[in-house]
């Protein structure tokens, strides 16, 4: 058998039919993550430009651009898509993409399940928008504290938008979630045992558990609110007997390491860009594995943080004031790990390189207004303040977007085949970097000198008016810096020099496949003996004898979860259009739900029925033979 | 599912690898976790609640003979669905189906005597009365949903055909399926303990 043949033989195994049926039912990762990763980055423009109108209102004292009405809901919809349906997902697409790859596996470990949390993402990233679009957005912030989002105070539909829509977007997360732990732990290339894995595995991993443990408090949570709204229930009014704060207490128990989710893999994206542009492994590998699995853990016992200012006892404030320092010590563990990686190595300048440089520096800055507000009496003093707003935009922007551009720069070309220009890319980052600052920095004084969050304007008299016109310029030259990469993008696209399997000489196993990956990954299962597989002397495809190939149809080899020692074949399912139709069904239900049509809702429960037996029934075809 | 589908080489030695038949299992485990983490989150809300226990309208903890009686099933049909999963892995796959079809019947038997218990305590509390009331009914009603899925897993299951010579069996989804359903089982115990039997004996101990 000539390797040619092979080649043809695995790509007609593993390839997605082109046709319409194809592209609704392919289960390849790599689309998937790809289509994650498009479908993001739209949300991130649509809360961007939701920002930028916010800032437009706010640019002087007394205007009167936005009625505070739809002031209220611009800025609930702009939290709730960044932080929902942006965040979390970006870092999903990356991962849906990369992971496969960088463990040698020829794809993830639940392929259609994968598709189905992708439709299931874009459905409800769907059903969100359909409020705005009836004039009726919800509007009590990203957190929709209780009793301002119950029935009395918030009548129309907009809430049960945000409710229904989150439920939806949970069950997506979570079946995400169970598939990156399952890859990870299952699908390892041969010998990558887990003190060898890429840190991106570990940061996903990390925070697969954590949806596992924190997403039911939300789920929970949206159901009790629209229980309390359209039900009659009393589990949140004071009236019967129940607990307005449990709203809060639940929303933050999901909602700290819902903060990790989107943070934590962007911290797995610089750990793996800054060894490769210093040329040197990672120093400290396993104390930044471990402290990135131990933010995850201490995650879980911060959330308090968020209510100081409710009025507890002093004894949790304290425990929690404490929780939430202790775990700024696991991150800055991380942040001087890149710091000496970079002190011992030989500095690469690229575009993704000042993106992760730009991001260490704004989230060092983050990390430590996160401390002042770990700080009782400070969190009193700038609660519900502007200086809140600077802190998590400097986190969330520095610890999320910096990494994700820097990620864009370093995986395009696997990605796309192509490289992105460098000259266009450093000025992008400049613009974006300087916007920020320029945008965000300001903030803290605003917040410091009295500026309330989610108002939709403020006096004159306050004296903020040119620190507020800063501000808006700021994010304006961020929007700038971030067209720029676009239109960056777009010509690299049509004239970027090919890319080739490693242009940046990297270390870990994506860098082994053609640009863009073939259908099935690398021809051979790869083999790995050691944390940086490219850079030693190992040939990880080296397999004279082909028995590494498996061409019998979809399958890849299961590990041991520690020592990566193959056990088993996993069989992998051919394309199905169930995963869509199943999202569809759950979108009817959700959908009809939100307008109280209760027979719709019911059709939609069967229809998911009906949908899940369809995908589950046995096919034969899919037998290992 | 003895059928060898690949030899491997690995450092110089030929390994020959079965086919991964847990990969299933794994994601229900994990299915458990996070619903199991939905639990304990509505447990939560129910002492959060319970903070306000002197605006509740009755002060009377909840009957539990129905409870216990609906504890009985549960455990019986779990019972039932284990030593039915043991008779598959010895291929007696008639009996096998009987002791599902047993396990759906007394699934069946305990929402309707669940639906009983619902009418005997709704003259005094329903769902809209307190914030005890919703979140009685919200735990149990949940945990209703769950018996009803589990109901439609282990009725597919029962309906799935013997397909393949590779694989004879439905082996893999009844396991799959029993995990879940011994999981709704067991959080029926933790509702008992937590809602019915813990109020009735702190009015004792007073």
């Amino acid at each position: 058998m000539t390797t040619a043949t092979v080649e043809q033989r695995l790509t007609e195994i593993w390839e997605t039919p082109k046709s319409v049926w194809g592209w609704f039912a392919s289960v390849d990762h790599k689309e998937i993550g790809r289509r994650y990763l498009v479908t993001a980055f739209i949300l991130l423009a649509i809360g961007g430009i939701e920002a930028l109108i916010m800032r437009l209102q706010l640019a002087r004292p007394d205007q009167a651009l936005l009625p505070p009405e739809m002031y209220d809901q611009l800025f609930t919809m702009h939290g709730v898509t960044m932080i929902f349906w942006y965040a979390s997902p970006i870092l999903s697409g990356f991962s849906n993409y990369l992971i496969p790859l960088m463990i040698g596996a020829r794809d993830m470990a639940y392929p259609r399940l994968n598709a189905f949390s992708y439709w299931s993402f874009l459905l409800s990233a769907i059903l969100l928008y359909i409020g705005p679009c009836m004039g009726q957005a919800p509007h009590g912030g990203w957190f929709a504290y209780v009793p301002f989002t119950n029935i009395q105070y918030s009548p129309d539909r907009g809430m049960d938008f945000y409710a229904l829509a989150l439920i939806f977007l949970t069950i997506s997360t979570t079946v995400g979630a169970i598939n990156f732990i399952t890859t990870i732990l299952r699908l390892r290339a041969p010998g990558m045992s887990i003190s060898k894995m890429p840190m991106l595995c570990y940061s996903t991993g990390t925070i697969s558990a954590a949806i596992l443990f924190a997403l039911p408090a939300l789920t929970v949570d949206c159901v009790f609110l629209e229980l309390d709204r359209h039900w009659g229930t009393h589990l949140f009014k004071v009236i019967g007997g129940g607990n307005v704060l449990m709203w809060q207490q639940l929303f933050w128990f999901f909602g700290h390491p819902w903060v990790y989710v989107i943070f934590i893999p962007a911290m797995g994206i610089l750990s793996m860009i800054i060894p490769v542009f210093s040329r040197r492994p990672l120093v400290g590998y396993p104390y930044v594995a471990i402290s990135t699995v131990l933010t995850g853990v201490v995650g879980f016992s911060v959330w308090l943080h968020h209510m100081f200012a409710v009025g507890m006892s002093d004894m949790s404030m304290s425990i929690f004031s404490a929780g939430s320092m202790l775990v700024s010590i696991f991150t800055i563990v991380q942040v001087f790990a890149w710091v000496a990686t970079i002190w011992k190595g030989r500095l690469v300048m690229t575009t993704a390189m000042y993106f992760a440089l730009g991001s260490i520096a704004c989230l060092v800055i983050g990390g430590l207004s996160g401390v002042y507000t770990a700080i009782i009496p400070v969190d009193w003093q700038v609660h519900d303040t502007y200086f809140v707003v600077a802190h998590i935009h400097y986190v969330l922007i520095g610890a999320n977007v910096f990494p994700v551009f820097a990620g864009f720069y370093y995986w395009l070309p696997k990605i796309t085949g192509r490289m992105m220009d460098e000259r266009i890319g450093k000025w992008s980052f400049w613009i974006m970097f300087l916007g920020f600052n320029v945008g965000f920095f300001p903030m803290h004084l605003l917040g410091l000198g009295g500026m309330p969050r989610r108002v939709y304007t403020y006096s004159a008299a306050l004296g903020l008016g040119a620190t507020n016109t800063l501000v808006t310029v700021g994010a304006f030259v961020l929007g700038v810096g971030i067209l720029v990469s676009i239109v960056n993008l777009f010509v690299s696209l049509q004239h970027g020099r090919v890319a080739g399997k490693n242009p940046w000489n990297a270390d870990t196993l994506e860098w082994d496949t053609e640009s863009p990956p073939a259908p099935y990954g690398s021809v051979h299962i790869p083999t790995v003996v050691s944390r940086n597989p490219l850079w030693d002397d190992h040939d990880e495809e080296h397999d004279p004898d082909g028995s590494r190939i498996f061409d019998n149809g979809r399958q890849t080899p299961s590990t041991t979860w520690l020592d990566a020692t193959p056990y088993a074949i996993s069989q992998m399912p051919m394309e199905s259009i169930a995963p869509l139709l199943l999202a569809i069904a759950l979108f009817i239900f959700f959908g009809a739900m939100v307008f109280e049509m209760l027979w719709l809702a019911l059709a939609g429960l069967i229809l998911t029925f009906a949908a899940s037996c369809f995908w589950l029934w046995p096919r034969p075809e899919e037998q290992p033979v | 599912m003895s059928t060898t589908v690949n030899v491997f080489h690995n450092t110089g030695e030929r390994v020959v690898l079965p086919l991964d038949v847990n990969r299933g299992a794994m994601a229900m485990w994990m299915v458990i976790a996070t619903e199991a983490s939905l639990f304990i989150t509505l447990f939560c809300a129910y002492f959060l609640e319970g903070n306000n226990k002197n605006r509740w309208l009755i002060d009377q903890p909840p009957k539990f003979t129905y409870a216990l009686i609906l504890l009985a099933i549960l455990v019986g049909s779990s019972i039932v669905l284990h030593w039915g999963e043991k008779q598959l892995k010895l291929g007696r796959y008639g009996v096998a189906r009987i002791a599902l079809a047993v396990t759906v019947l007394m699934g069946l038997g305990f929402l309707t005597l669940q639906s009983f218990e619902y009418l005997s305590h709704w003259k005094s509390l329903a769902p809209y009365s307190d914030s005890y009331g919703a979140v009685f009914y919200t735990i149990t009603t949940f945990h209703a949903a769950h018996v009803i899925v589990g109901l439609l897993i282990l009725g597919y299951v029962l309906c799935l055909p013997r397909y393949a010579p590779a694989c004879e069996s439905p082996y893999r989804p009844y396991h799959v399926a029993s995990l879940y359903w011994h999981f709704v089982d067991v959080v029926w115990l933790f509702i008992v303990v937590i809602l019915y039997l813990i109020p009735n004996g702190v009015v004792y101990v007073h």
